[in-house]
């Protein structure tokens, strides 16, 4: 077990850091320059040279690439234009937004925090929940109805589901607040009431494509004799359903929420647009717009950390849920 | 102070012009305003510099003031505000050496904001400007305010540290762009920079090598805007500003929310321009332009009394406009932001080619093209109709949709083969594609070049560009002919990269009669900056001038007080108020 964790913590980290090498090259292949937007109109080229040279942005790569990474593990002194001396972990600064990344980070993850956990805890329940009872009343009308919302849900699109949500609850009826962002820490029942919407028209879409697999999953899985075996033992169907066939059949589901939920939590930057909301997703996308890349490293950085910690979740979520699996 | 040249009753010198282009909503669609007058004048009574401004009718104090925006401020600091919704937003907070007082329809005077007057012109040289600094005028703790702060303010602005904010007045006394080369803040911090001094307590004197005729207008950026020195944080001061205006910063989460509370040490009497009637303002960012308006339409709780800040989005336009219910809540008004299809005169040199393409411009085709009177206005001069001393003319008088006639008259059978460069945005794609076909009728051929929109600006600024035409816009920072026909029509500028004459127009007897206009007095310019307008037009057509910009915003039924600005063309706060 602590083998396989060490193997594939390593393996994290060099994707980690060909991620941030990677991000780092891209940026300076955009045709964009950071520090244009930075100067006022009738910015001459020599004061824009200046603040390049300020910024660091007219050292060599390497070195500019060394001096963001030993700022993440060490801090490093960013100079009195960008906010003096940056504390480990230290993201940079960012010359769009005047503040530290890290700063921007810690106002912005929990948002996306607060989006993804709860909407993915509701798309499990729902989509898994929706495929074990199709598969078991399959034919019915129930399963025909999970196949119906499921197929729906999969052919629409967020923007449209969000859009239409906003219009019922909030413009028409008015039975919810404008989706915004409070901390659950401040005030529980604003934070849940304002994203509400969020959570539902996320979980609606997702749960669509669990129903699905889940249903495909179980009926595989039911078929197989070691389900057979189990009520020929005169095991109740509770038992057999809930304790053999589940576990069986939820294994690939669990490899594809944890793909979804760390992709998610990376940024949901459609639902966080639609329903106005600043996360994770749109900070990186304005990061990539106005050039900022000390933003835009940081929000990749903890996205591609989030999706291999999935990953690593995953692995060992199979050992637990499925015993033939062995971690070497 | 040297009398001013014609004043006229009140002590004002008025410049009355026609506004042939504004819009009004009348509420059953938009429709064009004809009867709106543009008036650009400059205080030459102190009274009409006191405090306190008139009551807005209807106004009273209380509750709280809205305004949603997309993306945050880019700064609070006033010596690094540039950004238009930092222009709007920093008067809540910050005090200037003068500012502009905007009845909101097309009114204007340049009166004394901290200073008792816009300024005096020592020598009458325009090289030594004097200002006294008003009695009664505090900071938010208590103390008062006198030209030591100013000058403070101004010489931070020297700190390379602190960029972002206009840079005409460190230019100016340094007499180089170089400015934070030539005097270095961080090491003069108990001195101020060359040019600047403080005679006393109440008086605050510039002294530059050149004429510096704008000066008035210039002091009316928030560069001016006091700080005592044990005030400086730094790049700090973005997050927490010192107030001298009528709030305060109560609360900054940086991003998402900038709450002020009345700042209880500013005096109504001794302002000219603005109230203090909400108990707060509150600045919320995040939501898109479509959920902000959206959400003000929806009229629900607190955003009865909210704003807007980003226009109406193409998708709500017809919503807005056609919805008899929401006459009340919307603003439609153009702004001083002017568009011109750029010609690049080294390579169209014949000026018959560039007369054909003014006449043949379809401006009503383009207006359509880009959504309507609603986003967008007519222009047919080189200076925006809110310009001081504007005259409405057409030099090519060829009707809403071009005379292809004429052109073709004109080109005597060429067809003249021109490299139209647009961005890659979806604007400038439409705006190209009707150009295009537009000037094709006329006998153009018209050959579209993309360019990447990061880069344009940077790319049509080089002087060997290698377009014939393309699309400028330029919104100057007061309403003068200074601020803009010297900075896009003075050859004299032109240089390599880095260019503001995008048409690289360079014409020696324009550039000598600018130098004449610029050694007048600023009250007297503004009717030969007009003249010189039209001349440029009619003798050389540089451009072809296409539009100004259309503001069009809308807010909550409770929201009151709310115009667009006429400087900068974006909703102004002085007068906001909540209704009951």
């Amino acid at each position: 077990m602590s083998r396989f964790l060490i193997k594939r913590l390593f393996s994290a980290t060099l994707t980690l850091f060909a991620v941030s090498v990677l991000t780092f090259l891209m940026f300076f292949a955009l045709p964009r320059d950071p520090v244009t937007g930075m100067c006022p109109k009738n910015c001459n080229p020599e004061r824009l040279e200046r603040v390049r040279d300020d910024l660091g942005l007219n050292d060599p790569l390497v070195s500019q690439y060394a001096g963001y990474m030993k700022g993440i593990v060490t801090g490093r002194d960013l100079g009195s234009a960008q906010g003096g001396r940056c504390d480990a972990p230290c993201l940079g600064w960012s010359y769009v937004s005047n503040e530290a990344v890290s700063d921007t980070i810690a106002r912005v993850l929990p948002v996306t925090l607060s989006i993804v956990i709860p909407a993915a805890i509701l798309w499990l329940l729902l989509g898994v929940g929706l495929g074990m009872v199709s598969a078991l009343r399959r034919g019915t009308w129930l399963d025909r109805a999970a196949i119906g919302f499921s197929l729906t849900g999969a052919s629409l699109q967020l923007y449209f589901v969000g859009a239409v949500l906003l219009l019922v609850f909030v413009y028409n009826l008015r039975l919810l607040p404008v989706p915004s962002y409070t901390s659950i820490f401040d005030d529980p029942v604003k934070w849940a009431s304002g994203l509400v919407l969020a959570w539902v028209a996320l979980a609606f879409l997702f749960s669509a494509i669990y129903a699905r697999l889940s249903r495909a999953q179980m009926l595989e899985t039911l078929s197989e004799d070691f389900v057979r075996t189990a009520r020929a033992k005169g095991l109740a169907k509770p038992k057999v359903y809930g304790r053999h066939a589940l576990r069986a059949a939820i294994t690939p589901v669990v490899t594809i929420a944890g793909l979804d939920v760390g992709g998610a939590l990376g940024g949901t930057v459609i639902t966080e647009t639609t329903f106005g909301i600043q996360g994770l997703g749109r900070t990186a996308v304005d990061a990539v717009r106005s050039g900022d890349l000390p933003t835009i490293m940081a929000t990749v950085l903890i996205a591609a950390v989030f999706v291999v910690l999935a990953n690593v979740l995953v692995d060992l979520l199979y050992a637990a849920i499925d015993p033939r699996v062995r971690l070497r | 102070m040297r009398p001013r040249v014609a004043v006229a009753a009140g002590g004002a010198i008025a410049l009355v012009v026609a506004l042939g282009a504004c819009s009004k909503n009348t509420g059953e669609g938009t429709t064009v305003d004809s009867e709106r007058k543009q008036t650009g004048v400059i205080a030459t009574d102190p009274k009409d510099s006191q405090g306190p401004a008139a009551e807005v009718s209807g106004a009273q104090k209380g509750g709280t003031f809205s305004v949603i925006r997309e993306s945050p401020i880019s700064h609070l600091d006033p010596q690094r505000t540039y950004s238009f919704a930092g222009l709007m937003a920093n008067p809540l907070w910050s005090r200037y050496l003068t500012t502009w007082k905007d009845d909101g329809k097309g009114g204007l005077v340049l009166v004394g904001d901290l200073a008792e007057t816009p300024g005096k012109n020592v020598n009458n040289d325009c090289k030594v400007w004097e200002f006294t600094i008003k009695d009664g005028v505090k900071f938010e703790d208590g103390r008062p305010i006198t030209s030591k702060e100013i000058a403070y303010g101004i010489a931070r602005s020297f700190d390379p540290d602190l960029s972002g904010g206009p840079t005409y007045i460190q230019e100016w006394l340094a007499d180089t762009a170089q400015f934070d080369t030539k005097w270095d803040f961080k090491k003069n911090k108990t001195s101020l920079p060359p040019g600047l001094s403080t005679p006393d307590a109440k008086t605050l004197r510039f002294e530059f090598a050149k004429p510096r005729c704008d000066l008035p207008f210039a002091v009316s950026l928030p560069t001016t805007a006091p700080l005592p020195a044990d005030k400086d944080t730094g790049v700090d001061l973005d997050k927490q500003p010192f107030s001298s205006g009528p709030y305060k910063v109560a609360k900054n989460q940086v991003g998402v929310q900038i709450t002020l509370d009345r700042n209880p040490n500013w005096d109504a009497n001794t302002d000219p321009v603005r109230h203090q009637y909400p108990d707060q303002f509150v600045w919320s960012f995040g939501p898109t332009a479509d959920a902000a308006n959206n959400r003000v339409i929806a009229d629900n709780g607190a955003d009865q009394s909210a704003l807007a800040f980003n226009a109406v989005p193409a998708s709500l336009v017809a919503k807005v406009a056609g919805d008899a219910s929401l006459k009340s809540r919307s603003i439609l008004s153009p702004t001083p932001s002017a568009n011109q299809l750029v010609i690049n005169n080294q390579r169209v040199k014949d000026l018959k080619v560039r007369q054909a393409l003014n006449y043949a411009i379809d401006r009503e085709g383009m207006v359509k093209a880009l959504g309507g009177q609603t986003v967008a206005a007519p222009l047919t001069t080189l200076m925006p109709p809110a310009t001081i001393g504007y005259k409405a003319y057409e030099a090519y008088p060829a009707g809403p949709n071009g005379n292809v006639d004429k052109a073709k008259e004109l080109l005597g059978g060429q067809t003249p083969a021109l490299v139209l460069g647009v961005a890659d945005n979806s604007t400038e794609q439409q705006q190209g594609a009707q150009l295009k076909a537009n000037l094709e009728r006329a006998g153009f051929k018209i050959t579209l070049r993309n360019i990447s929109d990061d880069a344009k600006l940077d790319e049509i600024k080089k002087k060997d560009n290698p377009w014939d035409l393309y699309l400028g816009n330029w919104a100057a920072d007061w309403p003068s002919g200074a601020s803009i026909l010297p900075v896009l029509y003075d050859g004299r500028t032109i240089k390599a990269e880095g260019n503001s004459n995008q048409s690289y127009f360079n014409d020696p007897a324009i550039n000598a009669e600018m130098d004449r206009i610029l050694a007048m007095e600023p009250s007297a310019q503004g009717p030969e900056w007009a003249k010189l307008d039209e001349r440029i037009m009619k003798e050389h057509a540089p451009v072809v001038p296409l539009f100004v910009d259309v503001a069009y915003n809308v807010h909550g039924s409770k929201a009151g007080g709310i115009f667009i600005s006429s400087v900068f063309g974006y909703p102004s706060f002085v007068n906001a108020y909540v209704k009951p």
